[in-house]
């Protein structure tokens, strides 16, 4: 390389220097290596911002909130999917809807702490060790139990349980341990029982698949579906637990293991 | 014609670019007979018309049009439907004005349609800045009329009036500066030759009060605070200097008396919401209802349904003014079901409590005392771990409307039997920051609760009836001299139901949550019932 085209370089360099330094620069791109403030005490700040400045509208757990219409923010997120992209969502708003951007005066880091508490909220499923073996979860959960005679995985099994195909996406493995040992604990409202009695005079009962101010469906025992005008029925009777057993007693804990092993291995293929 | 504004911007003299930017339109309304105020002292003797939020000045949101009723509501059918071209939901109660309607829409705008079609004659856009400090979403709820002018607030708390005709501003009066944490979302109410009107913001530490404008000018004519200042009566119920951001907002419409020539205002919780260890004392005027002096607006009484608040219980519900035999005597009463699960009759002349009770499920005090003041459960303070509470943060009602029928001598409320954990924080005031000490959880799904319409008889604070609806409603009430409730639910339904008994007679699904209050008016003869569910304003009327 010559003298003169070196300096030449030497020239391009500062100015282009000189442009980035004019040149308005996205705040989160010097972030891009990931989030710097991570810490345990980065990730507790962080809460507490979310608790006093966004708990109003996406829930104080930041699990969401009916009324203000602020989204569970603990799963997957549907606008950002990554750090940077979370960071932007917080920094700059959503235009033309109530995610204002926060104020000017929010030091950048402190919106950080906010994304590294959000992060909190997920894990790497990679990361997690777990005791059992998925392969012998899945062996146990299609022939060695009676798993598959209520839930359904990737359309084989059947309907008189949760769907769990995906279910590895939104339990985690302690969940889905509890879930089994005490299935009446957290009972979704889909799955609690009606009993109602018809205009003919039949009482019939099944799960609750919708339920609004004036109507109900329901599926009963032999996959029937029924759908009634709450006007219409002679009765109404709501049943607010599971048809789930507890496998406490009848599978082992290595066996438990292994089912929590499977169905956490159950999500969406990564595309 | 952005690029070209932004060229005229660089070009031209800054104050013609103004004019440029500002809106002038010259499509009209057709014309219709100027209200004034007596109109308005009036307004239930012309149902055809619907001249302000809550229908009347004593907000029964009663109307005697019956053309549609129980015998026929059956034979409702959709008119048309406005669809509001924001994705925010729709809180609005439109007016409606010899045949044409106002609409106000989020963030901060109002149209003005044809009430029997719903054809746009003119829309007016509030510019905003993008740093509001709002609460809870982009709402507005509705304007106000007198003579040819429309006056409504904007979340950049800003009072402004526009010409009804065309839609022009008018004027724009700055109400307190939004970046410090005010907002405003209420329709203001005209009294006599005043516009008088609330402020939001009792999630940061503001210092609430209630204002009159000069609807000519805009010019403020009186300021009454919420909270007392120094040396002012009250002020030595707030600890310290807590006054000074103790909250107290104004944010739903009040009502009036021309007889005893008071105006009646809620107001909303002390700031911090959650953490009252910063603000001892009963936190006067938050969580109350003042009674003003309709020319000074001074304050002639008060009534505090919950001292020293934690819990979020604003006072932020309609005032319903009812004549109503109490013990053999006909009383001015004033009925108030408040979002801390009791329901109140009040002397409205003088605000003494006449009586109260629960209407929902409340576990945070035991009952009210013989001045009405409640009789605290320990234990039920907002922790750091947090404390299961009745009601919930959203209240056993809030700030959607009830209604008064004096055909059915009945009070309707939307109710809602919840709870919630309650949690306490350590908070420093900052300014334009959120200030609320803690926040709320629920620890069961919303189906497990229950949410209704009760109907109370006021007299006896007995429920006569309820009409289960589900998952928790938000929506307003209205009835009918047709012998009819209308309102709306969570899960997108609107629905008549028999005033008297409850009865459902008709329901029909609009499939966005109704988080606004019906109305009703009258056009060339026919009945129309107005609500709206999403971010659309729907019409109803009878089978041609």
């Amino acid at each position: 390389m010559s003298k003169h085209s070196g300096f030449r370089g030497g020239w391009l360099l500062a100015s282009a220097a000189f442009a980035l330094s004019i040149l308005p620069v996205p705040r989160a791109l010097a972030e891009d290596a990931g989030n710097l403030y991570n810490t345990l005490v980065d990730i507790r700040l962080g809460e507490r911002y979310f608790e006093r400045q966004c708990g109003r509208c996406h829930g104080f757990d930041a699990t969401g909130n009916d009324e203000a219409g602020g989204p569970d923010l603990t799963g997957r997120l549907t606008r950002a999917s990554t750090d940077v992209a979370i960071f932007n969502v917080i920094r700059d708003g959503i235009p033309g809807t109530a995610m204002l951007p926060v104020p000017e005066n929010v030091p950048d880091p402190q919106v950080w702490q906010l994304v590294a508490y959000l992060d909190s909220l997920r894990y790497d499923p990679e990361s997690v060790v777990l005791a059992g073996d998925a392969d012998s979860g899945s062996d146990l959960f299609w022939s060695g139990s009676d798993c598959a005679d209520c839930h359904m995985v990737s359309g084989r099994g059947s309907r008189f349980g949760p769907d769990l195909s995906r279910i590895g996406e939104n339990r985690a493995p302690d969940d889905l341990l509890a879930d089994m040992i005490n299935p009446q604990e957290d009972v979704a409202p889909r799955w609690w029982r009606l009993r109602v009695t018809g205009p003919d005079g039949v009482t019939r009962e099944g799960y609750r698949m919708n339920e609004d101010s004036f109507s109900v469906r329901i599926m009963d025992d032999d996959e029937n579906l029924w759908s009634f005008h709450k006007d219409d029925l002679q009765s109404y009777e709501r049943i607010e637990e599971s048809t789930m057993p507890s496998y406490a007693q009848t599978l082992s804990e290595s066996e438990l293991d292994d089912l929590v092993a499977y169905l956490f291995s159950l999500r969406r293929e990564e595309i | 014609m952005k690029r070209l504004s932004l060229l005229l911007a660089i070009l031209l003299p800054s104050a013609f670019v103004q004019a440029q930017e500002q809106q002038f339109q010259t499509v009209i309304t057709p014309a219709f007979t100027p209200i004034t105020w007596e109109r308005l002292a009036n307004a239930g003797d012309e149902p055809e018309n619907w001249l302000m939020y809550s229908g009347t000045l004593d907000s029964q949101r009663h109307s005697l049009l019956d053309q549609i009723n129980t015998e026929n509501v059956s034979e409702m059918e959709m008119k048309w439907a406005y669809q509001i071209p924001v994705i925010d939901r729709a809180e609005t109660v439109p007016l409606v004005v010899d045949g044409i309607m106002f609409i106000t829409e989020a963030p901060s705008n109002v149209t003005a349609v044809d009430a029997r079609t719903g054809g746009v004659y003119w829309r007016y856009d509030h510019d905003l800045p993008e740093d509001l400090r709002i609460c809870c979403g982009r709402n507005n709820r509705g304007v106000a009329i007198l003579g040819e002018t429309l006056f409504m607030s904007t979340l950049d708390a800003h009072l402004v009036a526009i010409d009804a005709r065309t839609g022009n501003l008018l004027w724009s009066t700055e109400v307190a500066p939004y970046a410090s944490g005010y907002s405003k979302t209420a329709a203001p109410l005209i009294v006599k030759d005043l516009v008088v009107t609330g402020i939001a913001g009792g999630e940061f530490g503001i210092r609430g009060f209630i204002d009159a404008y000069d609807p000519e000018t805009g010019e403020l004519v009186w300021r009454t605070y919420t909270i007392p200042g120094p040396g002012e009566f009250g002020n030595d119920t707030w600890s310290g200097d807590s006054w000074a951001t103790g909250g107290s907002a104004t944010w739903i419409t009040g009502s009036y008396d021309a007889e005893l020539n008071q105006i009646y205002w809620g107001t909303g919780n002390p700031g911090p919401d959650w953490n009252g260890d910063v603000r001892l004392g009963d936190n006067l005027y938050s969580d109350s209802v003042l009674a003003l002096n309709g020319d000074t607006g001074e304050i002639e009484w008060h009534f505090q349904f919950t001292p020293h608040d934690v819990h979020d219980y604003d006072a932020i519900q309609i005032p319903i003014l009812a004549d109503i035999e109490v013990g053999g005597e006909m009383r001015e009463t004033m009925l108030w079901a408040n979002r801390n699960g009791f329901f109140y009759t009040l002397d409205r002349a003088t605000g003494e409590f006449l009586y109260g009770d629960t209407f929902a499920t409340v576990t945070w005090a035991s009952g009210l005392d013989a001045i009405g003041r409640p009789i605290r459960v320990p234990g039920m303070a907002p922790t750091y771990e947090g404390v299961m509470v009745s009601p919930p943060i959203v209240g056993a009602t809030n700030w959607y409307s009830p209604a008064f029928n004096p055909d059915t001598g009945l009070f309707y409320v939307t109710t809602f039997d919840g709870e919630q954990e309650f949690f306490k924080r350590d908070e420093d005031y900052e300014e334009g920051e959120r200030y609320t000490g803690g926040g709320g959880r629920y620890t069961q799904p919303m189906d497990a609760f229950h949410s209704s319409i009760r109907a109370i008889d006021p007299t006896t604070v007995d429920i006569v009836w309820e009409f289960p609806i589900m998952p928790r409603s938000s929506a307003g009430i209205t009835t009918t001299a047709g012998g009819l409730l209308f309102s709306g639910s969570a899960d997108g339904f609107f629905f008549a139901l028999d005033a008297e008994s409850g009865e459902e007679l008709w329901n029909v699904s609009l499939s966005r949550r109704v988080h606004a209050a019906p109305m009703t008016y009258e056009v060339d003869g026919e009945q129309f019932v107005t609500i709206a569910s999403g971010n659309v304003v729907f019409t109803f009327g009878l089978r041609d």
